[in-house]
């Protein structure tokens, strides 16, 4: 019954009220001076991040006497449930954070995202790759983060066995079938946690090269039962049959699986970008790169890789201090502060010119001229359609055969879009 | 009648926080129960039944029905069988038997959450403690993908739960051991019962309230259990070990459908009312005295 306790604090926003839940901040604005500082919230869930954007905020405040931020970190499950319903009434995040996908849709849909479309800051970000920050024609969040959701693999094992980047699938799986040989796993796959929702994005990229498949998909117009997600799917069964992931894949948690990496057992992490800065912290001497599976042959290769744009910044549209929260957003968006953030987290940025500095941050700085595409899992609106996707890949890893496998997740698809 | 509302003022802090904590709370989730609430819109519809029929039909819900069926069954049947021999063990008075107790105890002080996450460790396929320890000992064909295999998932993350809360479940079968008269069992062992007739004819019969209360309390709490299931599999690979409460939490918080989520909650609180009812039927401690 405690969702019902959950239910009653959401009632403030949902009983009867018929004001445009953006109306709130235009009512309230806080631009006049006042005596005494205003105390933005700040919410987000990065915890690994908190003492970077600590000496972020403190250069923020010396800039601006009158303004505190006062930051708020709750683990991202968490930030799923607790901290999105105190957007509600506007005395928590000012400024917050929010994921690409169904997050954004959610909180979009309950208008608590202030409009930013033709604020002078937004002109610093890379415009391709604020597009999942945008509805209905105007920028409500703004993604921070640039990654690559592509597998990491062991430059130094690659040549040690004199392997190069595959370019289509026949490649990718001599490349396997050469580390196998060696003893040693071609892939690390975190199967219990990340891993699906990681993998399956280059896997499927050239299977179904039409960026919409998946709102297809959500629209009754593609099914996961087509060409597209078998193949996808069958493709994860030779890689798991052929012994190309580890032993019990789906056992196996993203630490464990970047232990093998790290040590050198394994030569793919079949996660992201994101994860280059800490295996070089768990092992400085690791030569490290970025590659996708191609899945078809190399003339029908569409895309390179994945991208993903995320950990958006959102000004609160229920906010009592929308200026300070907007000058907030401002001072983050400057290149000095956004390349502090970048080299001091180990993770690219959306803002352009920056300079990095890190080994790690450079290999993914070479990416962002190849042909990649927006993350698919994040365009998967409804999350009962994503965990359903996903748990096709996990039941074909399982042993359950594709074409079954998928048609057991069309029939949860079916049911959540209605058909 | 007029002692009755003398005692009232003494009862309301009781009423007002039982009316405001449990009774406001569930009258609310029925209301939102009703509606297509996604949980953060300042505006919903009303949608009669539609959830409690969606529901129904729901692959997931029915899927999160049969693991928690599963799931519960297990812990109820180890968790009383074990506590039970444990208690039988250890209900003597000495100070070993007083330290064991405690050591059993101390499972059930620690947060469900950290006590997922070290079973996970435990259970990890290649790294874990579990096939560690069986490979030692030459049973390596036992060893399993204990939460990476959909047919064990459930059973493996069931076994934890009983692990953590049998020295719950201990105390109150020690506590009944303790209230057996000692004349009832010497008397018996006089009259030449053996351990087993002893156990079945004279203890069995008096410790039936404190296995009611052990089977109805591990029922509820297999039944509510979110905490272990969320941090050791989240509900995976592929559904096997979604429950209920992670059905509701995933419906609430990451589908944004809250009005579906009341439902399954007021589904819920039904369901396992009427688990509860039946089973204090079943061990009904009057038969006791029949």
């Amino acid at each position: 019954m405690g969702l019902a306790a959950c239910g009653s604090t959401g009632n403030q926003g949902a009983a009867g009220s018929t004001a445009g839940p953006g109306n709130a901040a235009s009512n309230q604005p806080s631009s006049a001076p006042s005596a005494e500082p205003v105390t933005i919230s700040f919410i987000h869930w990065r915890g690994e991040d908190a003492k970077v954007l600590d000496g972020i905020i403190k250069k923020f405040e010396a800039e601006n006497k009158d303004i505190k931020v006062e930051t708020q970190v709750f683990p991202s499950e968490q930030y799923q449930s607790t901290a999105q319903a105190k957007l509600l009434d506007g005395s928590t995040g000012d400024v917050f954070t929010s994921f690409p996908g169904a997050q954004f849709e959610a909180i979009a849909k309950a208008g608590l995202f202030a409009d930013l479309s033709g604020e002078p800051f937004i002109s610093r970000f890379t415009p391709g790759l604020i597009q999942a920050g945008q509805k209905d024609g105007k920028q409500l969040a703004i993604p921070y983060q640039l990654v690559y959701n592509i597998p990491i693999y062991n430059k130094g094992l690659f040549e040690k066995y004199n392997l190069e980047v595959p370019k289509d699938w026949d490649g990718f799986l001599r490349v396997a079938e050469t580390l196998k040989s060696n003893g040693i796993i071609p892939i690390a796959f975190p199967g219990a946690d990340i891993g699906p929702g990681q993998f399956m994005n280059p896997m499927v990229m050239n299977n179904a090269p039409d960026e919409d498949i998946f709102v297809k998909l959500e629209a009754g117009a593609a099914k996961l039962t087509d060409e597209w997600w078998v193949k996808t799917l069958s493709q994860f069964k030779e890689l798991n049959d052929k012994g190309y992931f580890q032993k019990d894949a789906l056992g196996t948690k993203g630490d464990a699986a970047i232990a093998l990496f790290t040590q050198g057992q394994a030569a793919m992490l079949a996660t992201g970008s994101y994860q280059l800065a800490g295996n070089a912290a768990i092992n400085p001497e690791l030569k490290q790169g970025l590659l996708a599976p191609i899945t078809v042959p190399a003339d029908q290769a569409v895309f390179e890789g994945i991208h993903t744009t995320t950990f958006m910044l959102a000004v609160n549209s229920k906010s009592k201090h929308p200026n300070e929260a907007k000058k907030f957003l401002e001072f983050l968006s400057r290149p000095e502060i956004a390349a502090e953030y970048a080299n001091g987290t180990g993770q690219n940025v959306t803002v352009k010119d920056v300079a990095y500095t890190s080994k790690e941050l450079q290999i993914v700085a070479e990416w962002t001229t190849k042909k990649t595409r927006f993350q698919p899992r994040f365009t998967i609106k409804n999350a009962e359609v994503q965990k359903a996707v996903l748990g096709s890949i996990q039941a074909v890893l399982g042993g359950t055969d594709p074409k079954q496998a998928a048609a057991q997740a069309q029939a949860i698809v079916d049911q959540q879009i209605g058909k | 009648m007029k002692k009755r509302v003398r005692l009232l003022p003494f009862l309301a802090p009781g009423l007002a926080l039982y009316l405001v904590l449990f009774v406001y709370p569930t009258l609310t989730g029925f209301y939102y129960s009703l509606t297509d609430w996604d949980g953060l819109s300042p505006s919903y519809r009303f949608v009669g039944l539609d959830n409690y029929v969606s529901t129904a039909k729901d692959i997931v819900f029915k899927k999160s029905l049969v693991n928690n069926l599963k799931f519960m069954l297990t812990v109820v049947l180890v968790q009383t069988v074990m506590s039970l021999l444990l208690a039988l063990r250890l209900a003597k008075q000495s100070k070993r038997n007083i330290a064991f107790r405690a050591l059993f105890f101390v499972p059930t002080i620690l947060s469900s959450v950290s006590v997922g996450f070290i079973w996970t460790f435990v259970y990890d396929p290649s790294l874990g403690l579990l096939n560690g320890m069986l490979k030692s000992v030459g049973l390596e064909a036992w060893t399993q993908n204990w939460l990476g295999n959909a047919d064990i998932a459930i059973l493996s993350v069931a076994a934890v739960q009983a692990w953590a809360h049998i020295g719950q479940m201990m105390i109150l079968f020690v506590a009944g051991i303790q209230a057996i008269p000692n004349e009832l069992i010497e008397s018996a062992r006089l009259d030449g019962a053996n351990p087993f007739q002893l156990f079945v004819r004279v203890m069995w019969p008096l410790l039936a309230p404190a296995a009611a209360i052990v089977v109805s309390y591990s029922t509820i709490q297999s039944f509510k259990a979110f905490d272990l299931v969320f941090t050791m599999t989240g509900g995976g690979p592929n559904y096997s070990t979604e429950i209920l409460s992670t059905y509701i939490y995933n419906s609430a918080f990451m589908n944004y459908t809250f009005g579906k989520a009341s439902t399954a909650s007021i589904y819920f609180l039904v369901l396992i009312s009427l688990i509860t009812v039946l089973q204090f039927r079943a061990l009904r401690t009057d038969r006791v005295s029949d």
